[in-house]
């Protein structure tokens, strides 16, 4: 139902609109959602069949066999900062989420990159997504044509950019436009993830079975066990990069009003949310292991050239002709994400340019299609140019990309998670469910990933980190992930001089 | 009266402000600023709280609409309301309803690049949905002064006789002239043919129209002077040119929402006018009822053409 202002209009010239209401409108939503809706939502917006093919690599590189253990393991973390995030978002509901949390509990300048890590991370992933959906464009041309050269037209540098380029600037038109994917696009595309990535499954297993697989390997329970991973080092980065793969899950905790019962509805989404994915996680992940091993060459999962896009180079084996299913589903599945991943670094910089902590061309909305304007073109300018340069200095630029995401997720949902524990610090012990909802839970999740953030940086100052590619003896995921925070203090300091007003704590103050 | 003025802050939208306060001005109606936020979805935005920037629209929302408060004289009383909905036509009809406005006004043209010449998607949503007329406002329209003049597009279809009762209590309502047109499209044929087709289309008009008049023709009012109009040209857009028009024309047809084809109709023929007009064109729904047609006439002015 339509929410309104009205405004009397006063008869003589120079006395208008007087608001007669605050501008709060919490009207009754026709599009609420049950928890069907909501388990979808929850599901498309960590987007699994993408979400595999660009994580299952890397992690495998980090982890080998103890992929499952690492899946589980990294949910923990997440799950106790969605609960410090679920707190933040009732309290303070805000179109700048990281930012203007961050900023009520630590003051301007945390905030400031607190918006900067969300922003970031979502560029990143943008850039990614383009280029997954790219991969997986000319993959399926080539199986449509049946011509495996056409498959190879992605390696072509200056092509693949251009491609990318093209994916994310429709992208952007799309959103700039004010569309979005429709509840029943969601529902289809959601269900022919799961029922493609179920398919694979089942088609590794007999291959398995058959003895047809690559390199038959058994299941084995240590795969589970978290403990028996080499190395502090591999754990973090397999933790991060585990993060990624749950990214997105915590929106089902923060809807409310949205739900046809918020009292309940928001939490069972977010359970069954989580049953379903990590279902399928484990189920594709074991797959994975048994029929191609962790191996180095040919199909195995330790193969780098296999690990930028895991199900590219596995589809076709394990399924045959219906390759070309998982090709469509991937593909489907991370353009509509490209889409609708484009409004959250949007709708974070509009918030920062209307809190003027960016200039203000930032806060304009477009007065025909009533979305953020300058601030989605900036987003896919930066997502493009994030893109450019990764892609030519990198070996294994999607690799790459990747682990730099995890650290930044890892960075401003840290963030996050200890502005909860200082905004709530008042109330943190004023009762059990307090203290552990607004206080223990966030503080371990936000520790947990500020760990991971600052031992991953450190460890990928190694040059042969990740996909090995460097640039100064310096590993390009370290160049990456603290070159990007360093370019966000750079611009934050300009911002400072610029519009001083909010980093004097003049706008956003701190506290309530 | 009220009239309803769909309403974005950008040319469009000022188009049909413009709009808006002649047609008030002319029959003391006021008017209902009404402009349409999008429903924010919760599918299809990844990592991104709906909350917050619904806050920010509204807000953006209000700042517009004390803009164009601003652009409207004050002679003409005004109000302005943010709506939300998925659909800009649909919820303009809502508004439209609830109000009880006689007449929604927006502005026709598209800007995009491509479309600078043709109707928006609202404009055409809302012809082939709207329970009340519709009035366009051509691109660029900056006019705020009352009409000068009523032209009805006469067509040979039927619901002829009561568009041009319209338009009669639209004129007489207005004191000013009314102008019966007809646009033939006459591709190829001699001259003489083009004539007779003009022959008959004038004594067509000329017969609807003395049997709207009261007193079947006899007695013209004095405030409702009528003549008829024919033009003729290759397209429905040439015959447009060749009428002269003045600044504070409008442009009455008539839609036909009961035929089938009524899509069709509107897409082709409605469009090719508008492209043509250099005035504001109002399509009256075919199924139209004046309201209180039998009411006396002295004194309700609560109605757009009510006699």
């Amino acid at each position: 139902m339509s929410a309104e202002h009205a405004m009397a209009k006063a008869s003589h010239a120079g006395q208008h609109a007087e608001d007669q209401h605050g501008l709060s409108e919490k009207g009754l939503k026709a599009g609420s959602v049950g928890l069907i809706g909501a388990v979808v939502i929850g599901v498309s917006c960590i987007a699994p069949a993408y979400t595999l093919t660009a994580a299952l690599g890397p992690t495998v590189a980090e982890v080998g066999v103890h992929l499952p253990a690492i899946f589980l393991v990294g949910f923990v973390p997440m799950l106790l900062v969605a609960f410090g995030y679920r707190e933040l978002n009732n309290a303070m509901p805000d179109a700048g989420t990281s930012f203007t949390w961050a900023s009520k509990a630590f003051g301007p300048w945390l905030g400031w990159m607190g918006g900067w890590g969300l922003i970031a991370a979502t560029i990143i992933v943008l850039s990614n997504l383009a280029a997954v959906a790219v991969d997986f464009f000319y993959l399926m041309l080539s199986q449509i044509f049946g011509n495996p050269d056409l498959a190879d037209l992605t390696k072509n540098l200056p092509l693949n950019i251009a491609t990318t380029l093209v994916f994310i600037a429709l992208a952007c038109w799309i959103s700039y436009r004010g569309m979005e994917t429709t509840k029943t696009v969601q529902y289809v595309l959601v269900g022919f993830q799961l029922l493609v990535l179920g398919w694979f499954a089942v088609a590794a297993f007999s291959h398995v079975a058959n003895g047809t697989a690559f390199d038959a390997t058994a299941i084995s329970p240590d795969w589970f066990n978290p403990f028996a991973v080499e190395s502090f080092t591999a754990f973090a980065a397999g933790v991060s990069l585990s993060i990624f793969i749950y990214w997105g899950w915590d929106v089902t905790l923060t809807m409310n009003e949205e739900t046809k019962n918020p009292e309940k509805t928001p939490g069972r989404a977010a359970t069954v949310t989580v049953l379903v994915i990590v279902i399928i996680y484990m189920t594709v992940a074991l797959a994975t292991l048994s029929f191609a091993g962790i191996g180095t060459e040919g199909l195995g999962a330790g193969n780098p050239e296999n690990q930028a896009s895991i199900f590219a180079v596995l589809a076709g084996p394990v399924m045959g002709p219906f390759a070309i299913l998982m090709s469509l589903a991937i593909l489907s599945s991370s353009a509509a994400s490209l889409q609708s991943t484009f409004v959250s670094p949007a709708r974070t910089l509009l918030s920062m340019g209307h809190y003027q902590a960016l200039p203000k061309k930032f806060s304009r909305i477009s007065p025909t299609h009533k979305s953020p304007s300058y601030a989605t073109i900036a987003s896919a300018v930066a997502a493009a140019a994030f893109y450019v340069i990764t892609r030519t200095t990198s070996e294994n630029a999607l690799w790459d990309t990747i682990t730099a995401l995890g650290m930044m997720i890892c960075f401003y949902y840290g963030i996050t998670a200890l502005a909860c524990v200082w905004f709530f610090r008042a109330e943190a012990f004023s009762g059990a469910q307090a203290f552990f909802f607004k206080f223990l839970s966030p503080l371990l999740g936000g520790v947990i990933l500020l760990v991971m953030f600052f031992k991953t940086a450190y460890d990928s100052m190694d040059p042969a980190y990740g996909s090995g590619s460097s640039i100064g003896g310096l590993g390009l995921v370290f160049i990456l992930g603290t070159g990007v925070i360093l370019l966000g203090v750079v611009l934050m300091l300009i911002m400072a001089k610029l519009r001083p007003e909010f980093f004097k704590g003049e706008v956003l103050a701190r506290g309530n | 009266m009220r009239y309803v003025v769909g309403y974005s802050a950008n040319a469009r939208g000022h188009d049909a402000v413009n709009l808006a306060v002649s047609m008030a001005l002319g029959r003391g109606a006021s008017l209902d600023l009404v402009l349409v936020v999008p429903e924010v979805q919760q599918f299809g935005a990844a990592h991104a709280p709906r909350a917050g920037f619904e806050h920010l629209l509204n807000e953006q929302a209000q700042e517009w609409l004390d803009q164009a408060l601003a652009l409207i004289p004050p002679g003409v009383p005004a109000k302005a309301h943010v709506r939300s909905g998925d659909s800009d036509a649909h919820a303009l009809i809502q508004a439209a309803e609830e109000f009880g406005a006689d007449m929604l006004i927006i502005g026709a043209t598209s800007n995009g690049i491509f479309k600078r010449f043709s109707i928006g998607s609202v404009a055409s949503a809302l012809l082939h949905a709207s329970t009340v007329p519709v009035a366009l406002a051509p691109h660029g329209y900056h006019r705020q002064e009352a009409l000068t003049r009523i032209s009805c597009g006469l067509g040979n279809r039927a619901g002829a006789e009561k568009l041009l009762d319209f338009a009669l209590g639209m004129a007489a309502n207005r004191e000013v002239p009314l102008r019966v047109v007809s646009l033939l499209a006459i591709d190829g044929g001699d001259a003489a043919d083009a004539a007779e087709a003009a022959e008959a289309a004038r004594a067509y008009a000329a017969k609807h129209l003395a049997a709207a008049l009261p007193g079947g023709g006899q007695g013209v009012r004095e405030e409702a002077k009528a003549e008829v109009a024919i033009a003729q040209g290759r397209s429905i857009e040439e015959a447009v040119d060749r009428l002269d028009w003045e600044d504070g024309e409008v442009l009455l047809i008539g839609s036909s929402r009961l035929a089938t084809s009524h899509s069709i109709f509107l897409g082709s023929t409605a469009n090719r006018i508008l492209r043509a007009l250099p005035v504001p064109m109002i399509v009256v729904p075919s199924d139209y009822e004046l309201k209180h047609p039998n009411r006396p006439a002295s004194n309700d002015f609560t109605r757009e053409a009510q006699k």
